[in-house]
């Protein structure tokens, strides 16, 4: 055992080995992504590809956990300050850093076993998920929002694990078309979304902990699927929506639909 | 260049179980993962299981030099089933079980007979890889032929994609 993770050795003797060799792609960098990138380096994590197209501004400074203003005044990428922080963690960690879209690093991330992804829009989740399903990947999804409210503004937010053959966004209202077309609307007027750290600092170590359990379980019963609801006004996680859902088998993602689509053309 | 197969957990499970199964003259059994396939940026693929097609005990042969011995129909039926009806070309990868816990491979009957039928595949589905498979009872070795003429290459990476999510390397 790694002298480093002795404290953990609950979750397997081989534990060590597995989490140093299992492969994380960590899709979107800046709140829920940056809480990631200091707890997996942290837990054993060692391999990662890490994609997200932007550079750090000033307004991300409120939430993206490691950026310093000196990164703001740097125009440091979002990439580069992830891979910082885990290196400082982890000196020895494989880091694939892919500073685009993560659709323009497909065939780096379809190397990856498991992939968080903490994107900003309803349409880039439900893309996200679909290629995640095409190519067997379990997906944890991380989502926050900060909406007015009558009498001020409610904080909400999930975490979903989206495997294969268990129910998806869609089968768990996470995803409708009512969503996807009012922020279709939206688009190009939204400017800047309200975000604040904390709600991130309980989604990203729930979603941690289902990573774990998924592949260091600890104890008999492993979730192949999860929803974990924040209610950042009640200060609350439920799981209610996919205790509703019961033994849903996904109907959206038929279990033959694998794979590049032209794979045979290209 | 790297070769990944991933299979969902409960596939796996259903392919033990046939495998498992005694049949009535054959020392093991046989079958064929139904695969699809993505390409990865070092140039390797990623293999993705999607069915399993038993072998019917009538299409196997009595040949006690080996564990089990595939006939002309389950050889034709794997073929056809690569060329999918004249639809998409899908990828085929032979599968066979050795009942112990722990790293496999292939034995030099396993080797030499993938050799001799895994690239007819090509001559149906030449864009896609096809190639065999040896399962234990909690791992995985393989060989992949990624395109025709190519020599096969290991498979390097296997995932079981369920709860728990179960990866191992080749050894």
């Amino acid at each position: 055992m790694d002298p480093r993770l002795v404290s953990q050795s609950f979750l397997g003797a081989e534990s060590d080995g597995i989490l140093a060799g299992v492969e994380v792609g960590i899709v979107g960098l800046c709140g829920g992504g940056s809480h990631l990138v200091h707890q997996l380096p942290h837990l054993g994590v060692s391999k990662f590809v890490l994609a997200d197209p932007d550079i750090i501004e000033t307004r991300n400074q409120n939430r993206l956990l490691g950026g310093t203003p000196a990164d703001v005044e740097a125009g440091r990428a979002k990439t580069a300050i992830a891979e910082r922080v885990i290196r400082s963690i982890n000196p020895d960690a494989e880091i694939t850093v892919c500073q685009s879209r993560w659709q323009e690093a497909i065939e780096t991330l379809r190397r990856c076993d498991v992939i968080f992804g903490c994107v900003d829009s309803y349409r880039e989740r439900d893309d996200l998920e679909r290629f995640c399903r095409r190519f067997l990947i379990p997906y944890f999804d991380l989502g926050m929002d900060v909406h007015e409210a009558p009498d001020g503004y409610t904080i909400s937010g999930q975490v979903v694990l989206s495997s294969p053959g268990g129910p998806c966004l869609w089968c768990l209202g996470i995803l409708n078309q009512k969503r996807l077309e009012q922020e279709a609307g939206r688009y190009g007027k939204a400017g800047s979304r309200p975000q604040v750290v904390w709600p991130n600092g309980v989604l990203a170590p729930l979603a941690v902990g289902l990573f774990v359990q998924l592949v260091c379980p600890w104890h008999g019963m492993p979730q192949l699927s999860a929803c974990c609801e924040f209610d950042g006004n009640r200060h609350r996680v439920e799981t209610s929506r996919l205790d509703n859902a019961g033994e849903l088998r996904c109907s959206h993602f038929p279990s033959d639909e694998l794979g590049d689509l032209f794979f045979a053309r290209s | 260049m790297t070769i990944v197969f991933r299979a969902r957990s409960d596939l796996l499970a259903l392919v033990r179980a046939d495998l498992h199964r005694p049949h009535p003259f054959a020392a093991e059994r046989v079958g064929f993962l139904i695969c699809r396939a993505g390409r990865l940026a070092d140039g390797g693929l990623v293999i993705l299981a999607a069915s399993y097609d038993p072998v019917a005990d009538e299409n196997y042969l009595d040949d006690p030099s080996v564990g089990a011995m595939m006939g002309p129909a389950a050889i034709r039926g794997a073929i056809q089933r690569a060329y999918n009806g004249g639809a998409e070309d899908l990828s085929i990868f032979h599968v066979h079980m050795h009942a112990h816990h722990g790293r496999t491979g292939f034995s030099e009957i396993d080797d030499r007979e993938s050799r001799k039928f895994v690239p007819d595949f090509f001559n149906v589905a030449p864009a896609m890889p096809h190639g065999a498979v040896v399962l234990s009872l909690d791992q995985a070795v393989g060989l992949c032929w990624p395109s025709p003429g190519a020599a096969p290459v290991p498979i390097d990476r296997f995932a079981s994609v369920g709860a728990p999510l179960k990866t191992w390397e080749r050894g």
